[in-house]
């Protein structure tokens, strides 16, 4: 140890430039980062219903669909349907939009005067104007599940202007154009934007939003918290700067190897900034309690005493986070968790090689540091938050105890009160365009979640289509479908135009005579591949409620096992069951992530301090403090969602920190001779106040997320910041509660 | 001093109005001539191979045979795919179509509301197949004149066209259509399509055309073969009872 810290000093120089370097390096990559805010593709692969979900969307456009929803009084209005043309032309017109479909420019099949009419169902030249022709126009949309439910709510008062942006196009640059374009419009209905490119889009500005305000808020939070505590600027630049240094170089990595920014990892500067300054603390707090005769024995001293235990914080906070790769559904969840471990161990390592190679390199002046160390015997925290913990320790164990243990008991009550939520749109503020859009969608479109039914088999076989047909009929006798649309409802359309009914004919020659009118129809690439071998039936699901969701899943999947043949097979996939599979996958990653976080925590505190029950005894101040943190989440309604889900290993993950130095300093004290009281003062006293500036900066850069745009991160850093202030006061209080009793029953009993 | 400058300001006007009528003019005169040239035989008949292509690969093949009279009528009776084979199109005057299925047994009367509408899945639309005569149905004006064409700028006449201009190149010496691009009514290059002209007899006949819409990177190419014109076609030929093959 000692030959490294000489090495650091020598080679102090060499250090610094070649950290400089290597910053300049990934800085100039961060540019390259991909911002990926669709949740679609950050679904697993392993998991059928995903995997499918991802086929089907891309083979059919479904991810790729955007839409502009006009609401009025009432859509069937001259002036309304103008306004509906000219947003058509206008979409049309952008460049890396593939198609348009709205009512004024949607095909219509219908029996004619004298035979069969192929048209639009509007004549954009020639619009209704009068009430009959409007009146008739109405009928004819409200009649078929084409239209509506689909290009119109069902009451006429919203309707829709699809589009699909083209394989080669940007998505968001589509979105935004289509955005810019329509605002020019001036149009005076209520316009909202839905679908998958508008949806990816606004996400991606929210992330974007929440990168360029929150992090210059989270620095100067953490500088101002640093400032009062350490009262000299290299306590405050020291830990910003290498916090700084380790986020420019974990997201130039993440840049470099290909992953994206999602709208969890968007969060990792913050967290990296929260957790990151604490190792530099340490060290720099090290570093002004040594003394020595030149600056060559302070830096070697400082880092002899703090390079185990720093590395070790670091290590078992990258369990925290780690942990995720093992329990996660999504995968940004997994990117999240491998990236912000590497922040963690990169801030760890700069923290012990730049400061103290910044600081031999800058020593600072003897006066400074005699001021410091006065200002270190005797402050507001030691007068009036310290002194009294460790009078309370003292006087009232088990009086602390048994507060601890109530509360406890009653935070426990609130864990079985906490809700999931996998729904996207709970992700918004009240208010935020998006989330209304989606509710839009949900009140007047019968849902924004699709589902879809894929058959392999020939298109052109009267037995599969007639399958299709019936699964439809089957599908919207569940009370969470309201339309269904498929190529099988053209078909049946054009049959009757022809003079036979409404239905499939059982003829393949006729089929396959329909197909020749139908051959290029552009929105015929939403219903059946372009080989016909398979095709869709598209829906939409209403309910939020996961039950509702299982229930269909079950109500279809009966279906599916009667119906589903060699001729035809049939597979269900959607939003609704990914959505279920999200749901318990919360719960298991939940478990998964914390009991391998735990176990890994005990073990590895349990070697550093060679004693397994002080292994345990570090923990439970944490597991303490996420039970009440679960309490919380119970009582104040904050469901657990993919922000959320993370709070309890993070939590654990920098927590665990504080048991690790209040065990060690009270091990070290008691083992030196002193007695239990001397040796809790000591402890409280110096180990205390590095917990409670850490506490404070911690959750001060984690309240930041407060701000953000994104409402799982602002619970997260809620919930982190009051994780963090009950892990602290754990530590301070309850545990060392548990070692003064746990060491006079070992003294009893040795009496 | 500024009566002058009025007198010259009239005199400009006069005569740059008067080259544009001269130009006009002649932009008219290509077009009719053009028309000539397309719309020269009394009648037509021949195979025709449509072959769609997507990204520069071919789709699909479609193989017909045709017959036209004048401008206006047009049969198509479909021999391949097998599956859509016997499958006849009536075109007749004013936008009226007829369809004769051989699995639905009666022609039936289909009216085509739209005239943006793919034609039977072509990247042609109703539009682009209907044209009776250019000069009757669009305002030309001469743009350029290139060693070997000429190169005019077409407005439709029609309120519903679906293009705001056509930018045409014409044969210099025989008058038939090289290129056309197609410009949406946004003013945006949507199609273009290419014509490669040979003599028959007496006649210049497409022999190939290639339309190619831009934006969807999908192409149809339309080969004519075995034509031969003037064979005095009735117009019973073009009847509703004659979509029905006589076996039938």
């Amino acid at each position: 140890m000692n030959k490294i810290a000489r090495n650091i000093y020598t080679f102090r120089w060499l250090i610094i430039i070649l950290v400089v370097l290597i910053t300049a390096f990934a800085g100039y990559q961060i540019p390259n980062i991909q911002i990926n805010s669709d949740v679609i593709s950050n679904l697993p692969d392993e998991d059928k219903d995903a995997r499918l979900l991802k086929e089907i969307g891309n083979k059919y456009g479904g991810n790729s669909i955007g839409m502009v929803i006009l609401e009025a009084e009432d859509i069937f209005r001259p002036e309304i349907l103008e306004r509906i043309a000219q947003l058509t032309d206008t979409i049309a017109g952008i460049s890396g939009v593939y198609s348009v479909t709205s009512l004024s420019n949607m095909m219509d099949i219908q029996t004619g005067e004298y035979g069969m009419e192929i048209g639009k169902l509007i004549d954009e030249y020639d619009l209704p104007d009068t009430q009959e022709e409007l009146d008739h126009l109405r009928a004819r949309v409200m009649s078929k599940d084409l239209y509506r439910g689909n290009l119109i709510s069902a009451d006429g008062t919203a309707t829709v202007v699809m589009f699909t942006v083209a394989e080669d196009a940007d998505v968001r640059e589509v979105a935004e154009a289509v955005i810019q374009k329509t605002e020019a419009l001036d149009i005076p209905e209520k316009v909202y934007y839905a679908g998958s490119p508008m949806m990816v889009t606004s996400i991606s500005d929210l992330i974007s939003a929440d990168l360029i305000t929150l992090i210059p808020i989270s620095f100067i939070v953490i500088a101002l918290v640093l400032l009062i505590s350490f009262r000299t600027a290299r306590g405050v630049i020291l830990p910003l700067l290498t916090s700084a240094i380790a986020i420019i170089w974990t997201i130039g990595i993440m840049a470099i190897s290909g992953y994206e920014m999602s709208m969890i990892s968007n969060n990792i500067p913050i967290i990296l900034l929260a957790v990151g300054s604490a190792y530099t603390i340490h060290v720099v707090n090290r570093i002004n309690i040594e003394r020595g005769t030149s600056t060559e024995k302070v830096i070697t001293h400082a880092l002899v005493y703090i390079f185990i235990p720093v590395l070790l914080a670091a290590l078992t906070t990258m369990i925290g986070f780690i942990s995720f790769i093992f329990g996660s559904y999504l995968t940004m969840i997994r990117d999240f968790g491998i990236f912000t471990a590497l922040g963690t161990f990169l801030s760890a390592m700069l923290s012990l090689t730049l400061v103290p190679a910044i600081v031999s390199a800058m020593p600072p002046r003897a006066k400074a540091i005699e001021r410091q160390r006065r200002r270190n015997r005797k402050s507001f925290m030691t007068e009036y938050i310290l002194s009294p913990i460790k009078r309370l320790l003292y006087m009232h164990p088990k009086y602390t105890l048994t507060a601890w243990i109530l509360l406890i008991i009653l935070s426990s009550g609130g864990i079985f009160m906490i809700e999931r939520s996998v729904n996207i749109r709970d992700y918004f503020r009240k208010g935020n365009p998006t989330r209304v859009a989606e509710d839009i969608m949900v009140s007047k479109f019968g849902g924004s979640k699709p589902v879809f039914v894929l058959f392999r088999g020939d298109m052109q076989n009267p037995e599969v289509l007639q399958t299709m047909m019936r699964t439809q009929e089957y599908m919207k006798k569940s009370p969470d479908i309201l339309t269904t649309q498929s190529v099988v409802d053209i078909i049946a359309d054009m049959n009757e135009a022809l003079g036979e009914g409404r239905d499939i004919p059982s003829d393949r020659d006729k089929i396959e005579q329909l197909w020749f009118l139908l051959d290029g129809q552009e929105y015929l690439e939403r219903f059946v591949s372009s080989d016909l071998s398979e095709g869709i039936i598209l829906s939409k699901f209403t309910s939020p409620d996961n039950q509702s969701k299982k229930e269909f899943a079950k109500y279809m999947q009966e279906f599916i096992l009667e119906n589903s043949t060699e001729t035809c097979s049939i597979e269900i996939t959607g939003m609704p069951f990914v959505d279920v599979t999200m749901d318990k996958s919360l719960i298991n990653s939940q478990f998964a992530s914390l009991s391998i976080a735990i176990v890994f925590v005990v073990i590895i505190v349990g070697l550093i301090l060679r004693s397994f029950i002080k292994g345990l005894f570090a923990i439970i101040p944490i597991v303490a403090s996420i039970i009440i943190l679960f309490g919380f989440m119970g009582y104040l309604g904050i469901s657990l969602n993919i922000g959320t889900v993370l709070v309890a290993s993070v939590a654990l993950g920098i927590g665990i920190d504080y048991s690790i130095h209040i065990i060690s300093h009270f091990d070290h004290t008691y083992k030196k001779g002193q007695d239990i009281y001397r040796s809790l003062r000591d402890t409280i006293m110096i180990s205390g106040k590095a917990i409670i500036i850490n506490v404070l900066s911690v959750s001060a850069g984690f309240l930041v997320l407060l701000f953000s745009e994104m409402v799982p991160l602002e619970y997260f850093g809620l919930l982190i910041a009051i994780s963090m202030i009950f892990s602290g006061l754990g530590s301070l209080t309850l545990l060392p509660v548990i070692l003064i009793l746990a060491k006079r029953k070992n003294l009893l009993t040795k009496s | 001093m500024s009566s002058i400058r009025i007198s010259l300001l009239v005199f400009a006007i006069i005569i740059f109005s008067g080259t544009r009528t001269v130009f006009s003019q002649d932009a008219r005169t290509i077009l009719e001539k053009l028309d000539q040239v397309i719309f020269a035989p009394k009648d037509k008949q021949g195979q025709v191979k449509i072959i769609l292509m997507k990204k520069g690969q071919e789709e699909k093949v479609r193989e017909a045979f045709m017959m036209q009279k004048g401008t206006d009528k047009k049969l198509y009776r479909y021999t391949y795919p097998e599956s859509q084979a016997g499958i006849a199109t009536l075109s007749l005057p004013d936008g009226v179509m007829w369809l004769y299925m051989p699995a639905f047994g009666k022609p039936k009367k289909i009216s085509l509301l739209a005239k943006s509408q793919a034609f039977t899945g072509t990247d042609f639309s109703y539009e682009d197949m209907s044209v009776g005569s250019y000069a009757q149905e669009y305002k030309a004006e001469l743009l350029e004149t290139r060693e070997n064409s000429y190169i005019l700028e077409l407005k439709p006449d029609a309120e519903k066209s679906n293009y705001s201009k056509l930018i045409l190149e014409v044969d210099k010496t025989n008058y038939y259509p090289i290129h056309i691009d197609y410009y949406n009514k946004k003013g945006i290059l949507e199609k273009e399509a290419d014509y490669r002209y040979r003599k028959t007899g007496k006649y210049w006949n497409a022999e190939e055309v290639t339309m190619t819409d831009l934006k969807k990177d999908h192409a149809t190419r339309i080969l004519m073969t075995e034509v031969i014109f003037d064979q005095n076609l009735s117009d019973e030929e073009f009847t509703v009872e004659k979509l029905v093959p006589e076996s039938k």
